[in-house]
């Protein structure tokens, strides 16, 4: 809403600086986006008075003058124009002086003499499109005094930002309201008078409202024998402070009226309109399929049902509310107006603009609600504005259909719940001299206030609203701050909440850094990745995406992670660590919410650092990502777990497995399949795991038992077993086990061999390969002795080397 | 020659073979020499007791005093070998202490990540418990029963992300079903009061969605800080305490906060809160666009229709809620110039925070 301080003037007084206008309406709600300074550029302009005017002796068409701007001497001014005489007082553009049009104003020799300044024209001032001749001022116009104060040219505008609650705001009369309010001013009412003619309205024109709901009030006047015109010069300058363009007077006093009081008005071309015996009949109705209407703007628009319009004899003349027809609009051949002043449903106005992408200053503010009441004040106003500017006469009269009229509402605010509420000691007498000047009548009863809500404050319903009106006026800085002092709260994080931020510490100190990703999945990728759907599930869609690549919502972190590795190569970042802790959805026929699953992704491409002084990079693989797998499940402790080989369509076949802890499975662990990578154009290996983190949260131990510190050492002894390719270090290492108690406490893998393919000395027979275990024996109550250990040892390596098949390795 | 010129005679040969010796080893060879089994001097003691008894007295003093010189020569030696050899190791270990460390880097917590976790200590420590929902909600979680009317402008599909409804719910006029992205944590109010009577302190971050295009200041997908607190008593002075603590903890004990009144549909009042700014102290400057504060959060007292549709007594009980845009926060706080960068996964910008 733009405020122009110098008609804001006209209904409040406004007796201190801008900045802290500016600052009280900031603090009492009434947010001002900006301001702006008008009449600034003509800074350096001003009044001077003709002494002598002469013929330029070197330029038929200049005159050479002396012109009075208040200074000792005269200036002395080269012309072309020719419309003025001596004597005549003009605006001058001293040196220094900048024009709207950007010109600057220079000393200069114009054919020969010194011109030490420039008289203007309406147009070279921005005041006006007169460009044929110099601006001729009246005779009282002070010499020496800056054009733009005597022209009144500088005025303050005043960007509100209007909250949705606030439909009285978008009006000069309603801002000046709320300013005296802030202020603690009285507001003074716009005048005028009606002087009516001629036949009564009534018995030419009629209206009719099909559906209440839509319109609950619609009134009509008649004005005859208007003269169309230009708008004076104070209008005009009113409409162009609005941030309107002025048209005519009659289209300019019902944009004026909507500006002041905040009425959203329409002038009909009275004779465009279908007659009927003499009678004018308006209907308010739904538009029925298939009806067009060319609206003022000139776009014919398809009209639907749920859209209002007002009609004539013979069809829409007008979209409700929104805007005017073409075919009825006031234009310089229009004698007679009919002028509608009505309320609209908002709801309705607010569809009906949206399904026409047609905004209008009508259509905002019918959406945010206009006071019903306000309608016949208004169409009063905006007639006699239109009979003194337009020289029509004003038929006796309203139509004024208003079926149910609004009612003022009464409230009780009770002080001390109010004060409870606040946490504050606000006084009743100054809670109540709050409202009033807000336009809320309040009578005392015992500590409480009866008010009667204003019409135009649809927003105040409840007791509430009006501790809101009292605390923002009275000041929500002196509010005294406290903390709430409940008795029964005990702050802090659930199991699965603090697990949460655990697989986040865990995962950094192992390297990786944390990235957001969207949500937004496209199809294709994920049919690309095979991404396994539970049986009769779907992704799920979006029906208005931002684009046919963000269509659904993602089932996995990886496509998004991936990205991640891509866009860093691309920017030359080679080592790539990355997790994603965040949410997956799958729906299926019948459900209404998706299911959301938190899991937690993560990636590793190319080597942990950059080459170092100390060593080489290495680049990262299946056993990387194994690694951080271990150490979180470790840390988290999740016991017992392991890997089992598995085939997903998105993993390298080979260096792909299913995390399964607890017998449940968890989440996959590989190398992504290198079709894929060439799809997401990524360079190099990628490991990745994804686990389902409630199923993470329920493999993890809550509380971890106490176990023995050895008291007695160990007797260590190192064994290689030969065994087919295809036995895996786990079932080796789980048949050490097996056959090791009680004795056997510690089992490590630290070798493994296999002679390269191709290698033309082999070191094991074709097929095999070696396993080197550390064994570590102990008994909890005695030192062991070597004989001992040796004998159980060699009892467990030939078990198992039947168990699995293996030879020793010599 | 006599004994005792011998003896004398082996002392000196053998102090000066004692300070000629280059290394330890050397001067074991020495000490072998002369005093092993087999040295030179234990051969002369040795021959001590076949001399007459009246000499044997004078001789042995002698001999004594020969023994204990060239042992203390060859302690003192070894001390001066073994300090020598000391510090040329130390010599030879010397680093150049200005190589980098060994080290794996450690990863880093993403910008937004960081701030949530430490808004949400900042809650815990005023005793909140942190509350989730689901980011695919209802309307009437979303707007409805947090008092949209049917008609507001945030339930346009321009707007607002819709969700196809797999349960055979009709779809609204034009695009609009009845699931949706959520737009904003505050749906997170309505399932805690409906699963929870007072009193209630939550904290409920998550991502929310807006139908926006990603720009330098928009994304689709950001994170938004829920605050919700309904009991007996809560003020509107609670409400501005709370926040004023808030902020201090977040931005700085220096900064000054300032609720303005603003409006939104689930609350009443409602108020925006501003921080002053860090770079001019609220005098205005560049990085505030000249105003002195920065717009950091929305909140207001829990309107009464809102505990309508979840059935808690407004009579008996009132409440505040806030919500902040931690993107906004990072932005503010970080200088990141452009929200993109959030959301990218560049290991360059995550790699600073």
């Amino acid at each position: 809403m733009r405020v122009s301080l110098k008609w804001l003037k006209e209904f409040v007084d406004v007796d201190v600086p801008v900045e802290e206008l500016v600052e009280r309406l900031d603090m009492t709600g009434t947010k001002v986006e900006q301001v702006v300074r008008t009449g600034q550029a003509l800074h350096g302009v001003v009044i001077g008075r003709v002494l002598r005017k002469e013929q330029h002796p070197n330029a038929d068409k200049l005159s050479y003058c002396q012109v009075d701007v208040g200074t000792a001497e005269p200036l002395r001014i080269v012309c072309g124009a020719t419309n003025f005489s001596e004597g005549d007082k003009v605006p001058v553009a001293l040196v220094g002086a900048t024009l709207p049009s950007g010109l600057t104003i220079k000393r200069a020799k114009l054919r020969g003499l010194e011109s030490e300044g420039m008289m203007c024209s309406a147009s070279e001032l921005g005041v006006g499109s007169d460009a044929s001749g110099l601006l001729v001022l009246p005779d009282d116009a002070p010499v020496g005094a800056p054009y733009a104060e005597y022209a009144g040219l500088g005025d303050t505008i005043l960007e509100l930002e209007v909250t949705p609650n606030r439909p009285d705001c978008l009006s000069m009369f309603g801002v000046a309201r709320e300013v005296g309010a802030v202020l603690g001013r009285d507001v003074r009412y716009p005048e005028w008078s009606l002087k009516p003619h001629g036949e009564s309205v009534d018995s030419q024109v009629a209206v009719e409202i099909e559906d209440p709901d839509l319109c609950p009030r619609y009134t009509a006047r008649l004005i005859r024998g208007v003269r169309i015109g230009p708008s004076p010069d104070w209008l005009a300058e009113r409409i162009v402070a609005a941030g309107a363009r002025p048209i005519n007077n009659v289209v300019d006093v019902t944009n004026y009226v909507l500006f002041e009081l905040g009425q959203p008005l329409h002038a009909f071309d009275l004779n465009a309109l279908a007659r009927c015996d003499g009678l004018t009949r308006i209907v308010v109705r739904r538009a029925q399929p298939g009806e067009r209407l060319t609206t003022l703007d000139g776009v014919q628009r398809e009209l639907s049902e749920d859209m209002l319009v007002i009609a004539d004899g013979s069809g829409p003349v007008a979209l409700a509310g929104v805007m005017g027809g073409e075919d009825t609009e006031v234009s310089e051949r229009t004698v007679d107006v009919l002028l509608e002043s009505a309320s609209f449903d908002r709801a309705c106005i607010s569809r009906t603009s949206r399904a026409l992408g047609l905004i209008s200053e009508s259509s905002l503010r019918f959406e945010r609600g206009v006071d019903p009441e306000l309608a016949a004040v208004a169409s009063e106003r905006a007639a006699a504005l239109i009979a003194e500017l337009g020289g029509g006469e004003v038929a006796p009269g309203i139509v004024n259909v208003y079926p149910r009229p609004a009612k003022a509402r009464r409230i009780t605010l009770r002080c001390p719940r109010m004060n409870a509420f606040l946490g504050t000691s606000i006084a009743s007498d100054e809670a109540g001299s709050i409202l009033r000047r807000l336009g809320i009548v309040s009578e005392p009863l015992g500590d409480d206030l009866v008010c009667t809500v204003p019409t135009f404050r649809p927003d105040l319903e409840r007791e509430v609203d009006l501790y809101e009106e009292v605390v923002r006026i009275w000041g929500m800085e002196r509010v005294p701050s406290t903390l709430p002092g409940g008795r029964e709260r005990v702050g802090g994080l659930d199991r699965a909440q603090r697990l949460e931020r655990r697989i986040g510490v865990v995962l950094r100190a192992c390297g990786l850094n944390e990235h957001i990703g969207l949500a937004f999945e496209d199809p294709r990728r994920v049919a690309a990745c095979g991404f396994d759907l539970g049986e009769g599930e779907e992704l799920v869609e979006l029906l208005n995406p931002m684009s046919s690549e963000q269509s659904h919502l993602r089932v996995s972190t990886l496509p998004g992670l991936l990205d991640a590795v891509s866009r860093n190569q691309r920017h030359g970042v080679s080592d790539i660590h990355l997790y994603e802790i965040g949410r997956v959805f799958r729906t299926a026929a019948g459900r209404k919410l998706p299911k959301e699953r938190v899991v937690l992704g993560a990636v590793l491409s190319g080597a942990w650092d950059r080459q170092q002084w100390y060593e080489r990079p290495r680049q990262l693989d299946f056993f990387d990502a194994k690694g951080v797998l271990e150490t979180l499940l470790d840390d988290l402790g999740v016991s017992p777990w392991r890997l089992e080989e598995a085939q997903h369509r998105w993993l390298q076949p080979g260096r792909s497995a299913d995390v399964v802890a607890r017998g449940e499975v968890i989440g996959w662990l590989g190398e992504v399949a290198p079709d894929l990578l060439a799809a997401f154009e990524v360079d190099g290996a990628v490991a990745a795991f994804e686990l389902d983190v409630r199923s993470l949260a329920r493999a993890a131990v809550g509380t971890r038992r106490y176990e023995e510190i050895p008291r007695h050492p160990a007797v260590k002894l190192d064994v290689a077993f030969v065994v087919p390719r295809e036995v895996s270090a786990e079932q080796v290492a789980t048949a050490i086990r097996s056959f090791g108690k009680p004795l056997l406490s510690e089992v490590r893998l630290f070798d493994v061999y296999a002679d390269p393919d191709g290698a033309p000395e082999r070191r094991l027979p074709e097929g095999t390969k070696s396993l080197a275990f550390s064994l570590e024996y102990r008994a909890p109550d005695r030192t062991l002795s070597e004989d001992e250990v040796r004998g159980v040892h060699e009892r467990l390596v030939q078990r198992v080397c039947e168990k699995v098949g293996a030879t020793l390795r010599g | 020659m006599d004994i005792a010129g011998s003896l004398i005679g082996l002392r000196d040969e053998a102090l000066a073979r004692i300070a000629q010796a280059p290394d330890l080893e050397s001067l074991d060879a020495v000490r072998v020499a002369y005093l092993g089994k087999k040295g030179a001097l234990t051969a002369v003691l040795r021959g001590l007791k076949d001399l007459p008894a009246e000499e044997r007295p004078a001789v042995g003093r002698v001999s004594n005093e020969v023994r204990d010189a060239v042992e203390a020569a060859l302690a003192e030696r070894r001390a001066v070998l073994e300090r020598d050899l000391l510090a040329r190791r130390i010599r030879a270990e010397a680093v150049d202490v200005t190589l980098p460390g060994r080290r794996r880097p450690l990863g880093r917590q993403h910008i937004i990540h960081q701030i949530v976790d430490e808004i949400v200590d900042v809650f815990v420590g005023l005793g909140y418990r942190i509350a989730e929902g689901p980011e695919v909600e209802l309307d009437y979680y979303n707007f409805t029963a947090l008092n949209h009317p049917p008609e507001h402008p945030a339930r346009a599909a321009t707007d607002t992300f819709y969700v196809k409804d797999q349960s055979g719910g009709a779809t609204g006029a034009g695009l609009e079903s009845e699931v949706l992205l959520r737009t904003h944590t505050s749906p997170v109010q309505v399932r805690v009061m409906e699963k929870q009577q007072p009193p209630i302190y939550v904290l409920a971050p998550g991502k929310v969605f807006r139908r926006d295009v990603a720009d330098p200041s928009h994304l689709p997908q950001f994170t938004q800080i829920e605050g919700l607190v309904v009991d007996e008593g809560i003020t509107f002075g609670d409400l501005k305490g709370t926040l004023e603590h808030f902020v201090r903890e977040i931005f700085g004990p220096d900064r000054r906060v300032r609720l303005r009144p603003h409006f939104f549909p689930f609350t009443e009042p409602s108020a925006e809160v501003d921080v002053s700014c860090a770079m001019c102290g609220g005098d205005g400057c560049r990085s505030c666009g000249g105003e002195g504060w920065l717009e950091v959060l929305g909140c207001g007292m829990v309107d009464p229709n809102v505990f309508r549709y979840v059935g808690i007594d407004s009579e008996r009980y009132t409440g505040f809620a806030f919500g902040m845009g931690a993107e906004r926060i990072a932005a503010l706080k970080h200088g990141i110039p452009d929200l993109r960068l959030l959301i990218e996964g560049d290991m360059r910008f995550l790699r600073q925070f």
